[in-house]
């Protein structure tokens, strides 16, 4: 245990270290904040309106939520991994008496304490800017299923993003690409991080989600603003926990084969 | 002055040619790429218009006007990306101290820096384009002067873009920082990809004229349109012309600053 809290220090040092680029990331990430919660001022200038199932003040409730739960949910260090594999650097990692998986795992957790921090001081500075109408959740139960939703996502999250990295063993020079397209591109999207994903037909809703990415933004969003029913809550938790225990099945079969290729032959 | 206006085109081309097969030895990486630059366009057209389709208007414009911003955004962003991709690639130069090789060659440092190095795979993206551009604009009844006005405020848009890299590429000498700097000016022009009548003031005005997001991205779209005055069009060009002039005061500021410090 002592040795991952010393993970956890150093990923925060390391951090602190390249303040500059830290800041300019949540300064990427409050932008984003801007036009979502702009577009959809302008969708709601009647405030009596609906669209899409959400009044004004659970949409921007929902764009807020964002903010705050890609904090948690998408900060990782795990990112790193295919740079690592395709540079060869991994074998330095693998001398060291630590897991990997804990090892990384843990340095992710280091990033969304931090990224948590901001995001909350970023939330309250653009609370008193943008002077919004939000919703805040009261029903215990509620906010119980909400935050064991947002562990699962956050368990989902790192999953993911282990195994599209490993893909690096088998295209070094072309590790960055599938990670940039899953979880820059689909995922962004696919999770509801842009728009959430009920303001598409039933159909459409049922496949996403039959995925695992509506699990890591848009199924939290939903369980906080209560817009789903308990029971369609559990159901989704099952889906999730299954797809959870599939991705990191796959995360362990992968890595022992990826091993297997693995030649460290860029240091 | 036309032989070396020759000259600069045959070195970008050769550049050019050098990134093309730079790309063609990662066709996988640029597959990927590609495939993901295209499932974003997709998916945010597709949201416009299940958007447009549940709310009719957008900041008092309809499905088709909303599209034809969302496309000229894009025109804009690619064009831009295409030919200023050379600025991405710009900060090893800077903290390895290979920028020299460049001061010392027989060419423009910010020429080298800005176009050394054209996007292919971003070119592709553009002849399509257009052509979504020019189908949806018919619906929008333009005449030719606002064709005219049109395609003359996209060149500004891409002189306020190219003053947007130049001030990037200072910035990035001056504290080493580049990466973060061009996505945050990404993520600023981004803002443009819906009308900016959608923001409230102050910060609409703040993204007409001091970060002019909207005389490069919305403009053009408006005077399709017939939706600016004259005295709107001669502003823009004064905010590009003036973005572009200071942003090469900067450049040439930065330079001085350049300490060589890796090599």
């Amino acid at each position: 245990m002592k040795k991952y809290l010393q993970v956890l220090k150093i990923t925060f040092q390391q951090e602190f270290a390249y303040r500059l680029n830290f800041i300019m990331w949540r300064v990427r990430n409050v932008m984003q904040v801007f036009l979502l919660f702009f577009l959809w001022e302008s969708v709601f200038s009647d405030p009596s309106r609906q669209f899409f199932g959400y009044d004004r003040t659970k949409m921007i409730t929902y764009v807020f939520g964002i903010l705050v739960i890609k904090a948690v949910v998408f900060s990782s260090r795990t990112i790193e991994l295919s740079r690592i594999i395709s540079d060869g650097t991994l074998a330095m990692y693998l001398l060291k008496p630590i897991n990997f998986f804990k090892y990384w795992f843990t340095a992710d957790v280091a990033s969304k304490i931090l990224n948590l921090s901001f995001s909350l001081v970023e939330t309250t500075l653009l609370f008193i800017i943008l002077k919004p109408e939000l919703y805040f959740q009261s029903n215990p139960i509620y906010l119980l299923l909400f935050f064991i939703s947002l562990i699962i996502a956050v368990l989902l999250f790192f999953a993911i993003v282990f195994l599209i990295n490993m893909f690096s063993f088998w295209a070094p020079e072309a590790g960055w690409a599938l990670p940039f397209l899953f979880i820059v591109i689909i995922g962004d999207f696919l999770s509801g991080s842009v728009f959430p994903l009920d303001i598409f037909s039933k159909s459409a809703q049922n496949i996403f989600y039959s995925l695992p990415f509506p699990y890591l933004v848009f199924f939290p969003l939903q369980v906080y603003l209560a817009k789903l029913s308990i029971p369609i809550v559990i159901n989704g938790m099952f889906i999730s926990l299954g797809w959870l225990i599939v991705l990191w099945f796959s995360m362990k079969i992968v890595w022992e084969k990826g091993m297997k290729k693995f030649s460290s032959e860029g240091i | 002055m036309k032989k070396k206006i020759k000259k600069y085109f045959k070195v970008w081309w050769l550049l050019s040619k050098n990134s093309f097969m730079s790309m063609l030895s990662n066709r996988l990486g640029s597959f990927f790429f590609l495939l993901g630059k295209l499932i974003r366009f997709f998916i945010y057209l597709f949201f416009i218009i299940i958007l447009l389709k549940g709310t009719n208007s957008l900041a008092g414009y309809n499905l088709n006007q909303t599209v034809f911003f969302y496309l000229t955004f894009n025109l804009i962003d690619i064009i831009s990306q295409f030919l200023f991709r050379e600025v991405y690639r710009f900060r090893p130069q800077i903290v390895e101290g290979t920028f020299d090789l460049v001061l010392s060659k027989p060419i423009n440092a910010l020429f080298r820096s800005l176009l050394g190095g054209a996007d292919v795979l971003d070119f592709f993206t553009i002849p399509p384009l257009i052509i979504a551009l020019i189908y949806v604009s018919v619906s929008l009844n333009p005449n030719f002067f606002s064709i005219i006005l049109y395609i003359l405020l996209v060149f500004n848009g891409l002189v306020i873009s190219a003053a947007f890299h130049i001030f990037v590429l200072s910035l990035g000498i001056v504290t080493l920082e580049v990466d973060h700097t061009v996505l945050i000016y990404r993520d600023l022009s981004n803002l443009g990809k819906f009308p900016i009548d959608i923001y409230k003031e102050p910060l609409k005005g703040f993204l007409t004229f001091i970060i002019p997001v909207g005389t490069m991205m919305t403009f053009p779209a408006k005077a399709l349109m017939n939706l600016v005055d004259f005295k709107a069009v001669i502003i823009s060009f004064f905010i590009g012309g003036m973005f572009l002039f200071l942003a090469i005061k900067f450049w040439n500021f930065a330079l001085t600053k350049y300490s060589s410090a890796s090599s």
